[in-house]
């Protein structure tokens, strides 16, 4: 993937004092818990939660296979960087102030407010689950449209404009000028509705801190707006100055929706209601979305044909969705309902060249491809598929990876020994016996293990001596 | 304990690499982090998209591109 454009993952590197922070809100335990574990490690913080005294890391690990020996050290690895375990010598406990309010997400109680209050007068004009799903589309549609420059009746707000162009999708040369798409601005269409809703709010994050606003407060209503209930309305009066103002920003993205901006109730979208859930968003729930977020393969809605002589047939006429075809396909031909092209060396390498990878070239296709080409066995033609991909090495002079070299082992013993562990964690990219040296693409996980080695010898040692 | 030192690895052809080494000689030693062997060597990663243009810069003189024709047998001309 494009590494310039920041998704969810990016929370990750948020300092540990933020994530204290974060957890003092039952519903961000909830969400982090949900959204960025995998499902091993869940079960780890499960196994802890209500044992009040610490439980120690071997018999933990003795709660996996040995076979899943990656797995384990995947999901520990990611309790750490998460500050959601603590460990003391080699007792295992969960954070204090994670494990009371996860507790409380799980089984109620307290007045915290962090699931948000629902309204219970009701509204004069009622609004229902089908307006929100097209209020919703109608304003991330309309972000989508004015980056790929097409026109659209709904025009993004300044605010949206700001955050296109400071997030680096969208360039501006000169004040006053009309702005235009970037790289980012091309990898970041071709992403997944959710993907593409978080890199937004993550630049937002970063915005908004620029705009002194409290960055926790503008996380937890992120994260909380995830456990929201789509349909039912919620008061405004129990948000902090912080989320009242983020209000107005969320609305223009279509994020959440209000009638007015004095109106004391907000009700969330599905794009807010799917933020921190498992599975994607907005594609497979409402049909009535069409558009490059739609990822429709369950419903049959696929419009593309892609035959073996590198000609494409598109049955579409969104001008959206023309656009993104229109950066990796040579278009020749349009009629009503359908846009015919060629995929070309040229085609390929153009896109290439704006940063658009040859495997997300591949993803779009095969995400939207015909029912039609669903019924054989490989959707797209296995020889238009691997000319994509030579196409791009042709263009490509040097392969580059980033990640950090590890050298000056003591030993070889030492260096085959972390070579294999590297291997086993999957960051191993390149490596080197008679110069004893390694490049891996991940380094927190190795040097943990090197510590941990570390002082498990020194230990050995030390009760050596004593028994001599 | 062994040393982590961050940095971008290259991958290339014996011939890319003799350029990268020139234009990290020419320019004082500011880019390469560690020379590995023949086609592999670590670069700082601040720096990985200044020796790019530097590399395509003495590429586009060294070498002519063919064009790659866009005739479709089925709409000629």
């Amino acid at each position: 993937m494009s590494g310039n454009i920041r998704g969810f993952g990016y929370l990750e590197s948020l300092p540990p004092v933020t994530f204290r922070r974060l957890y003092q809100q039952p519903a961000t335990a909830l969400a982090i818990f949900r959204r960025m574990l995998p499902n091993l490690a869940k079960t780890i913080v499960t196994t802890l939660l209500y044992n009040e005294s610490p439980v120690a890391l071997g018999d933990l690990e003795a709660l996996v296979r040995p076979e899943s020996y990656r797995e384990r050290e995947d999901a520990f690895s990611k309790l750490r960087r998460l500050h959601i375990i603590t460990e003391n010598n080699l007792d295992v406990s969960l954070d204090p102030v994670f494990k009371k309010n996860f507790r409380l997400a799980l089984t109620g109680g307290g007045d915290h407010h962090s699931f948000g209050v629902p309204c219970n007068t009701e509204d004069k004009k009622k609004i229902t689950v089908q307006f929100l799903d097209d209020y919703a589309t109608r304003q991330f549609e309309a972000i989508l449209h004015y980056m790929v420059g097409t026109h659209n009746e709904v025009k993004p707000s300044k605010g949206v404009i700001t955050l296109l162009t400071k997030g680096g999708l969208m360039e501006r040369y000169g004040a006053g000028s009309v702005a235009t798409i970037t790289k980012n601005g091309f990898s970041f269409l071709l992403q997944d509705g959710n993907p593409q809703i978080w890199a937004l709010l993550i630049q937002y994050l970063e915005m908004s801190e620029e705009l002194g606003m409290e960055q926790t407060d503008v996380l937890h209503f992120l994260l909380m707006l995830g456990s929201l209930e789509l349909g039912q309305a919620y008061s405004v009066n129990t948000l902090t100055e912080t989320q009242k103002l983020m209000l107005a920003d969320l609305r223009d993205y279509g994020v959440v929706y209000q009638r007015k901006s004095t109106s004391d109730r907000f009700y969330p979208t599905r794009l807010a209601t799917t933020l921190t859930s498992e599975s994607g968003g907005l594609r497979s729930a409402s049909a009535s979305m069409s558009s490059a977020m739609v990822k429709d393969a369950e419903e049959g809605k696929g419009f593309i044909i892609l035959e073996t002589n590198y000609r494409v047939y598109a049955y579409t006429d969104s001008p959206l969705q023309i656009a993104v075809l229109n950066l990796f396909v040579k278009l020749s031909t349009r009629y009503p309902n359908l846009v015919s092209g060629r995929i070309s060396r040229r085609s390929i390498q153009e896109a290439i060249k704006m940063g658009i990878t040859a495997d997300q070239v591949i993803d779009y296709l095969s995400a939207h491809a015909h029912p039609q080409m669903r019924k054989s066995l490989v959707t797209l033609p296995p020889t238009v598929v691997d000319q994509i991909r030579l196409w791009q090495i042709e263009g490509e002079r040097m392969r580059t990876t980033t990640g950090f070299l590890f050298k000056d082992f003591h030993s070889t013993q030492e260096f085959e020994e972390v070579a294999k562990y590297a291997e086993e964690l999957g960051v191993l990219k390149w490596k080197k016996p008679s110069k004893r040296c390694m490049f891996v693409t991940r380094h927190e996980q190795i040097a943990d293990w090197l510590k941990r080695r570390a002082s498990a010898q020194q230990q050995q040692q030390q009760s050596k001596k004593v028994a001599t | 304990m062994p040393r982590a030192v961050k940095g971008v690895l290259i991958e290339c052809d014996p011939s890319i690499k003799a350029i990268i080494l020139k234009i990290d000689k020419d320019s004082g030693h500011g880019y390469i982090v560690e020379d590995l062997d023949d086609e592999t060597l670590v670069v700082k990663e601040p720096k990985l998209p200044e020796l790019k243009l530097r590399l395509e810069k003495i590429l586009e003189r060294t070498q002519m591109l063919e064009r790659d024709e866009e005739s479709d047998p089925e709409n000629p001309g």
